[in-house]
């Protein structure tokens, strides 16, 4: 019979393979490329445009400056003329596209969840508060902080047609006992305008204010502009930070004293009689609890802060209205008030009001309200009771949600009236009285959504668009209000279109101070434990959680992924036998709320603290299970029924009258199983592994810090004496740089670690999200890691963060190995990476000493076609099994460099900005042209303080760092000493 | 005996893999080398005649040469600053004007007749016109021309060439002629600027009547010329066209 020998089939095999080979030498499918029909004025395909809008990631209002490319919003940059942001944004702010592009948004108006159009949500909507206006019904809308003038005009006007009509304000984290403080003590309801560049002394109780708190860009901002010394001005803001949890403020302060939440008042009341004492004023003294604080440490801030009266602030988180006006007294006798605490033009950051809130409970327990909206806010993860608010939504007539996405509340509506994404909506805000932003639509609405404006006009029986009531409301009520006079109301807006903000005048407020309102804190005995649940960096609140890029960034101090977790302090691991990833259980002491959680064992957090961060167990984020590429070995970021990180928010307890994040009813108790953290602590060390250490290896020391006091005596102080030889050129035939050098110097003393630039980076280069269980195999794709180092043993730490991308070596270790030159270096200095030459051979990762390199272990998957939309067309989407890194935005520079051509100009210096400087909240990272003498990084680079990582090897980076300064007289905390990577290996 | 039929198996199929083969060589090339393509355009619209014939600039519709990376395929609004009144070429409308004349000559000339008036010495001996013949004529002339018809029939424009109305326009979907891979970024912009021809690169476009892809577009190519332009200049002007994997790659 027929049969076939194995080498005859071997033949046949592989001639039908080559002709079949041969015949696929053609080319592909015709694309198609389909022009405009009609061009609209002034865009160019291919070009970005940029428009100046405000950011919604809170309601803190920095100026965006948008760049739009084909009719897509790509990139949110920061706004440099804005004055409060200064062109910084944060990471929130920079995610703002991705969430944009989100497959999960609401696409249409929701009846009972679902679909239904407008016309019949509108008519229905409008019979019920028709029938609610009849019988006299109340009518509660619930709002985050609204701090758009147009926006509350409508909402005012909505409510004015019902009898009982009012408007509630939730923040994600409240501040209310702030407002309510002044309330007492100068007499006005409102929150303050701080202004930290004005401060010397800044003294703060808990306040996060360069991570979450209030307005975290504008404070960074303003507080790292006090923060670079000179050898000219050897002079620096002093910042003391006493708190309980490890914060990123905390972090960077010249002294952190641990001091549990509960200790606040007691300490903020010694400190307020020394300073009575020193001013002789008469402000009466209560009973002096025992002071928290060690007699020395107490009489340093008293001195300090009265040696720098004027131009000092004191700043406390406490939601205990009683601590809050012992700060108000601190800050009368100190003279700050008109300095540094604007009373005259505040803020309207945040507005919640407990009080309201906590009568909108009673209310819905007592069955008194007729119809809830709620625009804005995400009750289950703000609200302290949610139990009471489902059992009573069933006695509500109209429940109506204007959430983006079906969250939590969205399900428990009657009706969901999806809001537009704030980059395809008209509104303004006005963020700090006399300061007004606008919101401009930067794309067209990409579901059938509606503007809340809209929406709330339709309902109050008026069909009106967003654009028309905001113009409308701007010529009534802020074209009056317009500072510089301009000739017309046109010439008025369009300048404000461009500019994105406008300077206006606004009613002075005055509030006199009265010593009758400050009343003394109670002085509880201390409890066990003290729970503070507090915002990461990535969600001021529960609406990000659905962006993947935050939910991947790592925490600046404890550089954990993808899950919230127990922050308990060394002490506290060491005597309860707790370890990093031991899931623990925290119980209110009636045992009514419960929650289990990893443990991350934490330095530098005090004692008696454990810290758990709310936004987290957000409905809708089990969306993430099958994010990252999906193996043989894959495991789901997300488990089966599970979302991402649990809910903290049923611990929110309600107390004398404010919402308050601090618990002292709770007990911890170890369950006994595991659950590892996706940490990218311990990724990518710097270290030399003991066992591969040569013998007698001089330990490497990236981070190089001094004090001011030295610093003054001698600018480069700090230096390390290592053995350092000046090695030469490798190549000195080769590597001529052509007509540029680029460089990089960022500062270590402006850094603050907000990791603002890593979003940045992630948003301009396409990096992909890789996914929990990645992370874990250390496989995160970012490009800027931010190295984030304890100095000091136990819990008294110092910390420093490091961004660490690409040094862009000259003598670059990672070129010599590669054998198909993928990695090469350019004439203008650059370290290049050439992806389709990359085979994989992954030797280039090996051999570079700061482990910048990532690898593509597989094509990352996008979550959906609409995500796909945000990915930047100037950089490529790199495939499975290829090398990458920092590029230093090259796209950037080949633009800079081809428009200057252009124009017939040549590179001005600044023209060029990385992403990650162009948003950088501090200012710390400098970019240019380094052949330029003049250039700003060219100056940098002759600081004193001036140094590179790992330069003692000879590699020649072109990105160097400037050395630390703390505001200190000495050695404090162990400067200089060891320094180590690890947070986690206390147990 | 399997042995012979196997044989024979593969020298039919030898015979037939190699006539495809064969038929395929004239498209022989490397991968992602598309010279001389020439897809169909889904209007003829030819660049011998606008670029070549009438001397139209490459830049009045390709306005973003100099201001973009993209040359860009010029929107529908660009072919109608023209179109709105040339609505089919010059001969055609020539002879349809010369019929159009000749009639309302006739027509005139019958409603003359028809009142009765003195015929002139000229026209007395001329044959009559049969109107007919030319109304005929007339109506098979193709007016717009069936390739301007396609513009219009795209923005659905009615006979008198309204403004006009974007929703109810599509795009007209031409096919992608030079097409780069993803990982290559050109800009035309610096090349543009920096004198370097259209031709230089796309090839004798004003003599194409359909454009096809003139150059290999291949890499060894981009970098043989920007080492050339570097070393000789681009008419008289030193320049620096750079050979960095990063000027392209990205």
């Amino acid at each position: 019979m027929f049969s076939l020998s194995r080498r005859r089939f071997l033949e046949a095999a592989g001639f039908a393979v080559t002709m079949a080979a041969a015949q696929g030498c053609r080319r592909e499918q015709p694309e198609n490329a389909l022009p405009y029909v009609v061009a609209p004025e002034g865009i160019t395909p291919g070009k970005s445009q940029s428009y100046a809008t405000t950011c919604s990631g809170c309601p803190a209002g920095c100026g965006v400056l948008a760049s739009v490319r084909d009719g897509r919003p790509l990139k949110m940059e920061g706004l440099p003329e804005h004055p409060l942001s200064r062109g910084g944004l944060c990471a929130v702010g920079q995610a703002l596209p991705l969430s944009l592009y989100d497959s999960h948004r609401l696409k249409n108006p929701l009846k009972e969840g679902e679909k239904t159009d407008w016309e019949t949500a509108d008519q229905e909507i409008a019979k019920s508060l028709d029938q609610i206006r009849e019988k006299k019904g109340s009518v509660r809308l619930l709002t985050s902080t609204v701090t758009s003038p147009t926006l509350q005009q409508s909402i005012d006007a909505f409510l004015e047609t019902f009898d009982d009509g009012r408007q509630i304000t939730l923040d994600a984290m409240s501040s209310s006992s702030i407002l309510a403080a002044h309330e007492l003590t100068h007499g006005i309801h409102l929150l303050p305008h701080y202004d930290f560049s004005k401060a010397e002394v800044i003294v703060s109780f808990g306040a996060d204010f360069l991570g979450t708190w209030i307005s975290p860009v504008e404070f960074t901002a303003a507080w790292s502009s006090r923060r670079v010394p000179t050898p000219d001005h050897p002079s620096m803001s002093y910042h003391a930070q006493l708190e309980g949890r490890m914060s990123l403020t905390g972090g960077n302060a010249d002294h952190r004293i641990r001091l549990a939440p509960d200790e606040y008042g007691a300490t903020l009341v010694h400190l307020k009689k020394q300073l009575a004492r020193k001013t002789g004023t008469g402000i009466a003294t209560e009973e002096l609890p025992t002071s928290p604080l060690p007699n020395d440490e107490l009489d340093d801030l008293v001195s300090r802060l009265w040696a720098a009266r004027g131009a000092s602030l004191v700043v406390c988180d406490s939601q205990d209205v009683s601590v809050q006006t012992q700060v108000n007294a601190i800050n009368e006798l100190l003279g700050n008030y008109g300095k540094t605490v604007d009373l005259a033009q505040p803020s309207f950051q945040r507005q919640g009001d407990d009080r309201a809130l906590i009568e909108l409970m009673e209310d819905l327990k007592a069955g008194k309200i007729s119809a809830l909206f709620v625009a804005g806010t995400d009750l289950t993860h703000s609200f302290p009771n949610r139990k009471v608010l489902e059992s009573a939504i069933e006695k509500i007539d109209l429940v109506v949600s204007l959430a983006e996405r079906e969250d939590d509340f969205a399900s428990l509506a009657h009706w969901v009236c999806p809001d537009h994404h704030s980059l395809e909506s008209w509104l303004d805000a006005e963020p700090v009285a006399g300061l007004i932003n606008l919101y401009q639509p930067l794309v067209r609405p990409l579901g059938d959504t509606r503007s809340i404006l809209e929406s709330l006009a339709s309902w109050s029986g008026q069909k009106e668009t967003a654009y028309n009531l905001l113009r409308k409301n701007w010529q009534q009520n802020i074209f009056p209000r317009a500072k510089d006079k301009p000739a017309s109301f046109r010439t008025f807006w369009d300048q404000t279109l461009h500019d994105g903000f406008t300077e206006a005048t606004s009613e002075e407020v005055a509030g006199e101070f009265d010593p009758a309102g400050i009343t003394p804190p109670n002085s509880e005995s201390r409890s066990e434990y003290c729970l503070e649940l507090y915002q990461k960096i990535a969600f001021p609140d529960a609406r990000h959680a659905h962006n993947p890029w935050l939910q991947e960034l790592p925490d600046p101090t404890s550089k954990v992924t993808w899950d919230n977790y127990v922050c308990v302090s060394t002490t506290m691991a060491k005597t309860s036998g707790i370890g990093t990833g031991d899931v623990v259980q925290i119980a209110s002491s009636d045992g009514a709320v419960q929650l289990e959680l990893p443990a991350n064992v934490q330095p530098g957090q005090h004692d008696r603290v454990i810290s758990v961060a709310l936004a987290y167990g957000v409905k809708g984020t089990e969306r993430f299970a099958k994010i990252g590429p999906q193996w043989l070995e894959a495991r789901p970021t997300v488990a089966q029924g599970e979302q991402v990180g649990k809910n903290a928010a049923p611990f929110i307890a309600v107390r004398n009258g404010v919402v308050d994040y601090l618990r002292s009813d709770v007990q911890i108790t170890k369950t006994g199983s595991r659950r590892q953290l996706a940490t990218t602590q311990q990724h990518h060390s710097l270290e030399v592994p003991k066992h591969v250490a040569p013998h007698g290896a001089e330990m490497r020391e990236p981070i190089q810090e001094t004090t001011l006091a030295e610093f003054s005596d001698d600018p480069s102080s700090g230096k390390p004496h290592l053995h350092h030889h000046e090695g030469g050129e490798l190549w000195p035939d080769d590597h001529k740089p052509a007509n540029h050098e680029w460089g990089m110097v960022i500062d270590l003393n402006a850094c603050t670690g907000c990791s603002s630039c890593l979003i940045a980076c992630q948003s301009e280069n396409n990096v992909p999200v890789a996914g929990k269980d990645e992370v874990q195999r250390q496989r995160e794709m970012h490009w800027i890691r931010i190295d984030r180092y304890f100095t000091g043993e136990g819990d008294d730490v110092d910390v420093t963060h490091q961004p660490m991308m690409c040094q862009h070596c000259d003598n670059a270790p990672c070129e010599t190995v590669c054998p198909v030159l993928a990695t090469v270096h350019s004439e203008e200095g650059l370290n290049e990476q050439a992806y389709n030459r990359c085979v994989g051979t992954r030797y280039c990762a090996n051999n570079c000493p700061y482990k910048v390199r990532r690898f593509n272990w597989f094509d990352y998957p996008q979550p959906g076609e609409l995500e796909t939309l945000v990915l930047n067309p100037d950089v490529t989407v790199r495939s499975r099994g290829v090398m990458e890194k920092c590029s230093m935005c090259v796209q950037r520079i080949n633009e800079g460099k081809i428009e200057a051509q252009r124009l017939g100009q040549s590179v001005l210096d600044g023209q060029i900005q990385t992403a990650c400087q162009q948003s950088c909240p501090s200012q710390a990272i400098t970019f240019g042209d380094l052949q330029n003498s003049e250039s700003e990084v060219s100056v940098a680079m002759k600081s004193p303080r001036r140094y590179g990582v790992l330069e003692e090897f000879n590699f020649r980076p072109s990105v160097s760092y400037l050395r630390m300064v703390r505001n200190r007289e000495s050695d404090a905390t162990g400067s200089g000493g060891d320094h180590h990577t690890q947070g986690g290996d206390h147990e | 005996m399997y042995r012979y039929i196997f044989n024979i198996v593969l020298i039919v199929g030898l015979f037939f893999s190699l006539a495809v083969f064969v038929s395929g060589m004239g498209n022989w090339r490397l991968p992602d080398n598309n010279q001389g393509y020439a897809p169909k355009q889904p209007i003829g619209y030819s660049h011998r005649l606008h670029a070549g014939e009438l001397q139209i600039d490459c830049r009045f519709c390709h306005t973003g040469a100099t201001q973009s990376q993209h040359a860009g395929i010029p929107s529908t609004d660009v072919c109608m600053k023209c179109h709105r009144h040339v609505t089919a070429s010059f001969n055609t409308m020539s002879e349809f004007r010369r019929l159009e004349d000749e009639i309302k000559k006739a027509e005139s000339n019958q409603a003359g007749g028809a009142e009765g008036t003195d015929e002139t010495e000229e026209s007395a001996g001329e044959p009559a016109v049969d109107l007919d013949e030319l109304k005929k004529q007339l109506a098979v002339m193709e007016i717009p021309s069936p390739e301007l018809k396609k513009l219009y029939d795209s923005l659905k424009l009615k006979d008198s060439k309204d403004p006009i109305v974007e929703s109810a326009s599509s795009s007209i979907p031409w096919v992608r002629v030079h097409n780069l891979p993803d990982y290559v970024y050109f800009d035309h912009r610096a090349h543009v600027n920096a004198g370097v021809s259209c031709q230089k690169c796309h090839g004798p476009v004003e003599s194409m009547e359909r454009v096809r892809q003139f150059e290999t577009l291949s890499m060894g190519w981009c970098v043989n010329c920007h080492r050339d332009a570097t070393k000789n200049g681009i008419n008289g002007q030193h320049v620096h066209a750079s050979t960095d994997c990063s000027a392209c790659h990205y």
